[in-house]
């Protein structure tokens, strides 16, 4: 079952970016004041209101060969990203990041920041007091946002296939081989897939919703 | 006497201008005012918190921050002040244990060395058994002194103390009260805490500085600021009762006479600045409800060369505040009542209150020594 092992090391991925792209930038919208951040917050979170589609479109238009920075990549280097399994990962990180911040966000900003004001007059530079002190205390919020960043990656549709294709075996996540699945009236795939992640999905809400219930 | 700790400051936020200067010596120096004075935001710029646009911050010599309207000059930042902060509700670490919130501050000491100052400071506060616990396993007064012992713990050359009995149930914190000032006053370190309440204020501090909508209004020993308010606006923000003005007839250095309501009432003048105004001046004073003395009928008429400042007067209003009754008394004399509905306010304990069958009888004479109206110079 290629779609499926695909599908979990792409989520898998797209995931571990998030984590390492989505926590600092959650902690610098909580926390810091600067010019644009209205633009830099608008940005981050458009692509849970926009259309999949149009998210994909815009990443073809970055990313792409002829793209902004796709054209320079492809003149220096002769590859492209798209209709790769990495741009699966792009587009699932893409998709998954607005949850990510915004849970994240939340928890940080819910956290006193008499605490932190604390750490400072205790000697704590603001990189080791978010942590030691605002991360960990933000921590149950962080894994829901994970946790609900991972499942969105998982079910990822609409960006994927405008910039990384539906191609079987290369970039067929499980959303997209059910799609063709339907097309071509293979039932019984369509039925394991669709259980499949019906199943794992209920799991991931189960997990997100202890840890939010724990962070509350 | 050179002073420990000079501040002044200038913060301008939306809607709210900070302008102080002030000084203080050793011991403990507090920030007294109503809410929003701006008491929090001069804590916060002597940590560092917190940038004022301009002023100047030396503690013992060192200079913390100094700044003109164009710009800073020096600002140490908050993790290089050495200054302590008990912050309102403390702000424990949760998720450390009480020898880890003490310790936090001790991370660039080798291990050893902080665990030994670490169990110091519990040692000292009365926590060692308590080391391993969590903030939320702990009571009120003991969180209070593990937020005092983590401030204590980076042996601070200024400590900040904001509101630091607040949360504390009014029992608890009368005993708490005098065990900090008993702890401030052992500790020997220069001392800055906020408070609202006057008696907080004023058994807490050596010094304190009153504050009123971002300034200084006053600020003083704690016993000259008790008895000599420098303003009436001052007695009302210390929540003195009975403000109340009348006019100068006579003042020497040590009497003056005012006439108030008809009467002609004779004061002692300030004991340490004799204050000599003119006849015919507006002059604020105060009388403390509690110095008030009410005349027992059982025995014989008032001799007025023994009662000073005899006045007659009706109860026309009367509150029960447990230990003691607040009577609302109005003078029997034509014209309007000098607070609204009374003259004065009057405090008898319960004891007086049932001897004399107040509740019964309402018309009395009663008597002010001079010592006990205080002049509040204008």
């Amino acid at each position: 079952m290629d779609a499926l092992t695909l599908s979990i090391r792409v989520a898998v991925l797209a995931t571990a970016v998030n984590a390492l792209v989505g926590v600092p930038l959650a902690y610098v919208l909580a926390r810091r004041r600067f010019t644009g951040k209205a633009l830099l917050d608008l940005a981050v979170t458009l692509p849970l209101v926009l259309p999949p589609t149009v998210t994909g479109y815009y990443l073809i238009v970055l990313l792409g060969r002829r793209g902004w920075l796709g054209a320079p990549l492809y003149a220096a280097t002769g590859w492209t990203i798209a209709f790769t399994w990495y741009a699966a990962v792009v587009a699932a990180t893409v998709m998954a990041l607005p949850l990510l911040v915004r849970t994240a966000r939340a928890a940080i900003e819910s956290v006193d920041r008499d605490l932190e004001k604390a750490a400072y007059t205790l000697g704590r530079s603001e990189w080791r007091t978010a942590l030691e002190v605002t991360l960990p205390l933000a921590r149950n919020g962080i894994l829901a946002g994970l946790v609900l960043a991972f499942a969105r990656a998982l079910g990822e549709f609409g960006a994927t296939l405008m910039l990384a294709g539906n191609i079987p075996g290369k970039t067929a996540t499980v959303p997209l081989a059910i799609y063709t699945a339907v097309q071509t009236g293979e039932q019984s795939t369509v039925i394991a897939l669709v259980a499949i992640l019906t199943v794992l999905s209920c799991v991931v809400l189960v997990i997100a919703g202890r840890l939010g219930a724990r962070a509350a | 006497m050179s002073a420990r700790l000079d501040v002044r400051l200038v913060k301008r936020l939306p809607g709210f201008t900070l302008d102080v200067a002030w000084s203080a010596g050793d011991g403990v120096a507090v920030l007294f005012g109503p809410s929003g004075a701006g008491k929090t935001l001069t804590l916060q710029c002597l940590a560092g918190l917190l940038r004022a646009d301009e002023g100047r911050i030396v503690v013992d010599g060192r200079v913390l921050f100094d700044a003109d309207a164009r710009g800073a000059l020096v600002d140490v930042p908050p993790q290089a002040r050495r200054v302590g902060y008990v912050f309102q509700g403390y702000a424990l670490f949760p998720h450390l244990s009480v020898a880890d919130n003490v310790g936090f501050g001790l991370r660039d000491l080798p291990a050893a060395r902080r665990a030994d100052k670490t169990a110091q400071v519990l040692a000292r506060l009365g926590l060692a058994e308590h080391a391993d616990r969590l903030p939320r396993e702990l009571s009120g007064g003991q969180r209070q002194r593990v937020a005092l012992g983590r401030a204590l713990a980076i042996d601070p050359a200024l400590l900040l103390l904001d509101e630091p009995l607040s949360a504390l149930d009014a029992p608890l914190r009368r005993a708490l009260r005098d065990e900090l000032r008993q702890l401030l006053s052992d500790l020997g370190t220069a001392a800055v805490l906020v408070t609202h309440d006057f008696t907080e204020a004023y058994r807490l501090g050596d010094r304190i500085v009153v504050y009123d909508a971002g300034r200084v209004v006053q600020s003083a020993p704690r016993s000259e600021l008790l008895w000599q308010p420098a303003s009436d606006s001052v007695a009302r923000i210390m929540g003195i009762r009975n403000v109340l003005r009348g006019t100068v007839v006579k003042a020497t250095p040590d009497r003056i006479q005012i006439r108030w309501r008809g009467q002609l009432l004779e004061a002692v003048n300030s004991p340490s600045r004799s204050y000599l105004p003119a006849a015919d001046t507006p002059i604020a004073f105060f009388i403390r409800p509690e110095y008030v003395r009410l005349i027992r009928k059982d025995r014989g008429s008032a001799d007025p060369t023994h009662h000073m400042n005899l006045m007659d007067g009706v109860v026309v209003g009367e509150e029960d505040f447990g230990t003691t009754w607040s009577l609302r008394i109005r003078l029997s004399v034509p014209g309007a009542p000098a607070q609204g509905e009374y003259d004065l306010e009057v405090e008898v304990p319960h004891l007086v209150y049932e001897i004399l069958e107040i509740e019964r009888d309402r018309r009395w004479q009663f008597s002010i020594h001079r010592g006990s109206i205080h002049v509040l110079p204008a």
